[in-house]
Parts: C-alpha cells; structure tokens; sequence
C-alpha cells in the first residue's frame, strides 16, 4: 500500500480499460435503440390495432420496471426458459438497447406528433406516399427537435451501464468495485470512478450543446 | 374535368357535406363561398382525398378516385393544392421546395428541376428569393411559393383552400394576382374563399355551399346581383 497518489496510478490503467468498455457498450446499444425506437414508433402509430399493441406493452413493461430487473431477466431469466445462451456482453448490450429504446419510442413518437399536419398535407397533396412524406420532409424536421432528448438517453445510457456490474461485465464501476475489493481504498477508487463517469458525461452534454446550436432551427 | 356525384362526408354522426352533386369543366374557375363552418373546405378537401369522403363518386378525368385501385398519389401529382398556412417546408431552401416533388417523383434531373423552378419563380415575381428560407419570407411571399411549388408538377387542376386568409390584408393583393394570372392561363381552379371581391371578377362560377348543401351556384354576376335563395341573400348581405 503507497500512498493515495500510488493507488490512483496503480489503479487508472484498469479504470481506463473499464470506461472504454462502459463507452462501448453505450454507443452501441444507443444506436440499436435508435433503431428500436424507430420501428416501435411507427408501430405505435399504426393503425393496424396489431402492430400497435405489441409497440405499447413492450413500451410499458420497460417503463414500468427497474433496468435492474430487465438485465437480470435478460441474463438469467429468458435464457433459462428458452434454452439459448447469451454472453453477459450480449445480454448487457441487449438489455440496455431495449430499455433505451422503449423510451426512444415516446421521444420519436412526441417528435413526429410535434410536426404540424400541414407538413404531412403538403407532402401527400404533391403525389408523395406516406413513408416518402415522412422520409423527406417530416422526418428530418422532427430529429432536429429530438436531439436534446437522444442526447439525454445517451447520458442515460452511460449511466445505466453501471447495473452491468451485477452480471460480471467488466465495466467502469465493475472494475471500481474488484480494485477496492483487494486495496480496500474504496474513497480513492469511487471518486476516481465516480469523476470518470462526470467528465464522460459532462463531455457529452458539451458536444450536445453545440449540435443543438448547429441544427435546432425554432 | 371534376365531377362529384352524391358526395357525403361525416364525423360520426355529423354530416357535414350532404348529397353535393356539381361538375368542374376543363379551364373554369370556381368560387366556392360560404361562413366558416359550411363544409366549403371539406368539399375541396375531399376532391383529392385529403378526406375521405363517406359516400359518393368523385371522378377527376373520368378516374373514379373512391375506387381503391386508382392510384391516388399519381392522381394528386396532377391536382396541385395550395393551403390556407401555406405548409412550406421550413428546413428547405425556396428552390428546394419547388424541387423537391419534381426530381423525386417525376425522376427530373436537378438541373431540369432548378430551372423549372426559377422560370416559376420569376412568374410568381419572387425570383431574388430563391436561396432564402421560408422563414425570412413574409406571408405573402411563402403563399406564392407555395403556388410555385404545386405547379412544378404541372398540374391539370388547382385546388386552393382560403389561400389568402392567413395574411396580412396589405398581402392579399400579391397573391391575388397570381391567381388571376394562372387563371387567363386557362389554369382549371376551384377556390374556396372569402375574397368576394376576387370571385366576381376572376370566378367563372360561384358556389355558394351552407350546412353541407350546393345552395346555390351560377355566375358571379347573377348569384352576386340576383341571389334566388334567402340563405345565400343572407350570407352576401353580410359579406358584400
């Protein structure tokens, strides 16, 4: 045992390692939520009863239960039923995706909503079909007002990772925990961890505050 | 040209078009008149589906456009419509709203479509505007864009609905003689409108529609000077 300055030298090589994977696995499933949220939003506003359904309880069950419990099924639960094997990456990655994605859903769904009728008029009274008038015109309109949002679920997203430690993920506070686990400098570790997470989300609400400036037209 | 058989429409259990009947012949203008409320919009929403009517024919160019296999989005490439708030797309640049339809729908090359464009612009006098955004256009302006843009498809029919009730009064002129122009043009117009003034100059016809009913049509100098029906006395009492 050294002194504070040795445990935060020892300790941030593994730290680094912890945050890239917390990085990774955020990227990732904010874009496969994106994805998500697109198809269940157009579900949601389907107006087959058929499609529209299945988009609200799967957005509904992911509201109305703790992320915990969805990585936890997800790892454990499903795969027991369903005899398949998922890795505890996969299931981290999928999990996250999900519970990401069903609050995209709302966000995009709120985003189309917000475009007045008369877009989606003009665009049919052209001779452009439904999904071209969404594409080329109402779309595109809508994403610039949902930045602010995506840029919030990403934030979230970064957060949420941290529920990965407890299916053995090798994230930031995973890591975190094995390092004062032998050390026993809890304090020094999770405020190391704790800053880690600050100045990675703190870097993102910047980014977020320029895209806003360079593409929200009011 | 239009021709509308036994149209109705309703929201649940209010009709608000019963049993409209008329015709529309190639290069006439029609003025449909009425208070706010009358379903005079309704009716020229209908002719190109933007609501669906509830029962009735509708036939544009001999196509019956309640049939499902009439391909409706071919139809409206050949109905331009001009909207009462003008519906810009506000992320676009003016010339890429005029474009946009003409070079995905019709498979024009960009270079075809901008000139197209511009010579529609200068028609409509707003040739300096075309890398401004709708935003920095007033009213009056994006109103005659708006024009410009639903004749890029070069359209047999033009539909406007209240185009000029959304503006400024020192506005409406612009856009009126826009109108007029496309109508010695022998452009085919119906017109649903408050601008008295307008239709019985520029009208072939007038249409006065109350409570979802054809109450009276005919020229603008008879149905303006000789009203038959108490109804229609009543209403142009009010607005003339």
């Amino acid at each position: 045992m050294g002194t504070t300055l040795d445990v935060i030298k020892d300790a941030f090589p593994y730290l680094l390692q912890g945050l890239y994977m917390t990085v990774l696995i955020s990227v990732v499933s904010i874009i496969i939520s994106l994805v998500i949220g697109l198809i269940a939003c157009f579900m949601r506003m389907s107006k087959y009863t058929i499609l529209r359904y299945p988009a609200a309880i799967y957005v509904n069950i992911i509201r109305g239960t703790p992320i915990l419990i969805q990585i936890l099924f997800i790892y454990f639960g499903a795969p027991s039923v369903l005899d398949i094997h998922l890795s505890a990456f996969t299931a981290g990655l999928i999990a996250i995706s999900l519970n990401i994605g069903a609050y995209n859903t709302e966000i995009f769904r709120g985003g189309i909503e917000s475009i007045s009728k008369g877009q989606m008029e003009a665009g049919r009274s052209l001779g452009f079909t439904y999904s071209q008038t969404m594409a080329y015109i109402v779309l595109p309109q809508a994403v610039r007002r949902m930045i602010p949002s995506f840029v919030n679920q990403l934030t979230h997203a970064i957060k949420d990772t941290s529920m990965l430690s407890v299916i053995g993920i090798a994230e930031l506070t995973m890591v975190g925990q094995s390092i004062y686990a032998m050390n026993f400098k809890s304090f020094e570790i999770l405020t190391m961890v704790a800053l880690m997470y600050f100045i990675t989300i703190y870097t993102v609400s910047l980014i977020s505050t320029r895209l806003e400036r360079r593409f929200v037209i009011s | 040209m239009i021709m509308v058989k036994n149209l109705t429409k309703s929201y649940g259990d209010i009709e608000v078009l019963k049993d409209i009947s008329t015709s529309i012949a190639p290069q006439e203008v029609v003025c449909i008149i009425g208070s706010s409320g009358s379903g005079k919009s309704t009716f020229l929403r209908c002719l190109n589906l933007l609501e669906e009517p509830t029962s009735g024919d509708i036939l544009i160019e001999e196509k019956n456009i309640i049939d499902k296999s009439t391909n409706i989005n071919k139809l409206r490439q050949q109905m331009g419509m001009v909207f009462q708030q003008f519906n810009l797309f506000p992320q676009k640049k003016v010339i890429e709203n005029i474009t946009l339809a003409p070079i995905k729908l019709k498979k024009k090359s960009k270079k075809e479509a901008e000139t197209q464009a511009l010579e529609l612009l200068e028609k409509v006098g707003l040739s300096e505007k075309a890398d401004a955004y709708p935003s920095n256009l007033s009213g009056g302006q994006q109103q005659r864009v708006a024009i410009a843009r639903a004749l890029a498809m070069e359209p047999h029919v033009m539909l406007f609905d209240e185009p000029t009730s959304a503006l400024d009064p020192e506005m409406v002129g612009e856009v009126l003689r826009v109108m007029k122009q496309l109508a010695k043009e022998g452009m085919t117009m119906v017109i649903v409108t408050h601008e008295m003034g307008f239709a019985r100059e520029v009208a072939d016809r007038v249409i006065y529609i109350d409570g979802g009913r054809i109450v009276e049509e005919g020229s603008p100098r008879e149905l303006f000077a000789n009203p038959t029906h108490e109804r229609t006395k009543a209403f142009l009492s009010k607005v003339l």
